[in-house]
């Protein structure tokens, strides 16, 4: 590094610069995440960027091809529905829908995740040995299962899924927790503390929680993709969002009826789906190897 | 080994008698009367009513109704479908059957390209190709499965026309049911033109199990990639390359071993997602699984079809990771956790 040959003083990155050195090396992590912030400013600024209502029908504009076509209306830059309803229109509201409750309800099971996690990593004996071997085992169960287990006892709907897919992400942040918590607790710090005669919530909340923010960060967006991946999914089957709001799952199903005639009908929302879920991942992916490697260079 | 066998087997018990417990209550969970959700029999004349509140003994506490409804699980009676009226048990074995052929083809499909791209990603790390292994596996692992479906289906099946678009096989073959697995069938059958039959199998199979696949696929690749990366930074990979082993020989002798070893329960435990993806699938080419029965049950409110169905789906499922973990913690001791209720 020059500015240490130019100038006297030493500098010590933060683990925080470091990673985040490590992860602007990455092109297509940054460019993720550049993504991943156009969908979050999609996702709070949609009602002002969409040009038509999602809802409204234009009559005259049935059935009409991307702009880029020869058919096509560049008032309808995405096209339009069997009903007349402007695609882009329908994939802005659809992305904050879908982003947007996806965010949510991984902020919630992490919530709820991280603080069962904590409890089943702190105590001992044979109580956290039968809940930490059910745990296990439920985490085997794919999550869309889970949620459409649910669905089917509390019937079919958006706020139904949206509980079932909360739910079912919840053991995984519990597992997780759970496994740092362990870990972290045989650390001399946490016995440091200890000594001090700091009790279990003040050990979390100072001596574990610092040290396990970044992974949480990684499990975040992780459980975001699959949040993601699940809820339109449910909309997909009919199982979540129901037909005429905007989620993309919800859309796919609904191009379905004019797949042959309007391919683009399934094609753009499922590519909004799909580059919100890479740009996550990428994002995931990137965080992932810059903790990894941060301390190598 | 007796010991890991039982703890495991205790889990196993533990858990499917919480299942079945959790399917029992789910009878009272559903909307009705919970008799007729645990036989699936409605508008039972009021002797028939009767005989059957004895049968599942209704009157009687919570505990041992429950113990009646595992009894009758285990003598194979598990109610009848609102829908179509037949027996359950035989309906969700043939289901279950059909998805289990669907998601074995794929796994199968997945492994033999995933395990050896991944082995070159691994190898020529941080390379021209490792890269451009890595970003097709992110397109494949971030493509919603269903989408992919479906893209499949307006690409192949209509607008070229190779492949059928939906179902197992062609209604002109009337293949008679004996273990379920639509290729074992045909085999062995006696119906004439046994070789059309079977190539219309497969070319049912085509679609489905491909786009399954392709997402198992680059998870198995990332994976492995990870794993022999790891391989061939370790000691004794250096080591065996200055006792003058060419790199063909490090590779094989050393570094497939022990490349595998780690990542094989790994790889089995996708055999869920797998199974997820499958069930998505299933409704998409009308295939007729686990997750097209369960998901059509959820559509016509079939209580004891999704009753049974969601306990067939968990309980495959928690046997098989169960099995596959008893199994390796048997052969790899070093992969044997430390017990938790000594940590």
């Amino acid at each position: 590094m020059p500015r240490l040959n130019l100038y006297q003083e030493e500098f010590y990155p933060s683990p925080i610069q470091n990673t985040w050195k490590e992860f602007k090396e990455n092109h297509a992590a940054l460019m993720s995440l550049y993504c991943v912030i156009f969908f979050i400013f999609v996702m709070i600024f949609g009602p002002l960027l969409a040009p038509f209502d999602p809802l409204q029908q234009h009559i005259d504009f049935l059935l009409v091809p991307p702009a880029w076509d020869n058919n096509g209306d560049i008032s309808h830059l995405f096209g339009t529905d069997g009903l007349g309803r402007d695609m882009l229109s329908r994939i802005i509201y659809g992305c904050r829908m879908t982003f947007g409750i996806s965010l949510v309800l991984v902020i919630i099971s992490m919530l709820i995740g991280v603080s069962l996690g904590a409890m089943a990593g702190m105590s001992k004996g044979l109580r956290s040995s039968v809940v930490n071997h059910l745990l296990d085992s439920i985490m085997a169960i794919p999550t869309l299962l889970i949620a459409i287990i649910i669905i089917a006892i509390v019937g079919t709907g958006l706020v139904n899924s949206m509980w079932a897919i909360s739910l079912a992400l919840i053991p995984q942040f519990i597992h997780q927790t759970r496994d740092i918590v362990r870990q972290k607790m045989k650390k001399e710090y946490v016995l440091a503390a200890q000594l001090d005669g700091a009790g279990k919530v003040h050990i979390f909340f100072n001596s574990i929680l610092p040290n396990m923010a970044e992974m949480l960060v990684v499990q975040v967006t992780l459980a975001l993709s699959v949040a993601i991946l699940d809820i339109s999914a449910l909309g997909f089957l009919n199982l979540g969002a129901q037909a005429p709001s905007p989620e993309l799952g919800a859309l796919l199903s609904e191009g379905l009826a004019s797949a042959y005639v309007a391919p683009w009908n399934i094609a753009m929302p499922g590519a909004a789906i799909f580059l919100m879920m890479m740009s996550i991942n990428l994002v995931g992916d990137g965080l992932r190897s810059a903790l990894r490697y941060r301390l190598l260079r | 080994m007796l010991k890991i066998m039982l703890r495991h087997i205790s889990l196993l018990t533990l858990t499917l008698l919480i299942l079945s417990f959790f399917s029992f209550s789910l009878a009272y969970l559903f909307p009705g009367d919970p008799l007729v959700n645990l036989t699936g029999i409605r508008n039972s004349s009021e002797q028939g009513y009767a005989l059957l509140a004895q049968q599942y003994a209704m009157q009687d506490s919570f505990i041992s109704q429950y113990w009646q409804y595992v009894n009758h699980l285990f003598a194979g009676n598990w109610g009848l479908s609102f829908s179509s009226g037949l027996p359950l048990a035989e309906e969700i074995s043939r289901s279950l059957a059909a998805s289990v052929e669907l998601s074995a083809y794929a796994l199968i499909f997945s492994f033999v390209i995933g395990l050896p791209l991944g082995f070159l990603a691994g190898l020529r790390h941080h390379k021209f190709i490792d890269f451009s292994l890595l970003s097709a596996s992110v397109i494949g692992y971030s493509i919603p499965v269903f989408w992919l479906a479906l893209i499949a289906i307006l690409i192949f099946s209509i607008q070229l026309g190779w492949f059928p678009l939906s179902g197992r096989i062609s209604l002109l073959y009337d293949i008679p049911y004996q273990t379920g697995f639509i290729l074992v069938d045909i085999l062995l059958s006696d119906v004439p033109d046994k070789e059309f039959a079977f190539q219309d199998a497969l070319q049912h199979l085509v679609l489905p199990s491909v786009s399954i696949a392709i997402v198992t696929c680059t998870i198995i690749l990332r994976i492995t990639r990870r794993s022999v990366i790891e391989v061939m930074n370790s000691e004794y990979i250096q080591a065996a390359y200055a006792r003058g082993l060419s790199p063909r020989q490090v590779v094989l002798r050393h570094g497939v071993k022990n490349a595998l070893i780690p990542i094989l329960p790994l790889l089995v435990m996708q055999f869920t997602t797998l199974l997820t993806n499958a069930m998505i699938v299933e409704t998409i080419f009308s295939w007729p699984g686990i997750g097209n029965g369960l998901i059509q049950a959820i559509y016509q409110r079939d209580f004891p079809a999704i009753r049974a169905g969601m306990l067939a789906v968990s309980a495959l499922v928690l046997t098989f990771t169960i099995t596959i973990d008893m199994v390796i913690q048997i052969f790899d001791p070093a992969r044997r956790r430390p017990e938790h209720a000594t940590s």
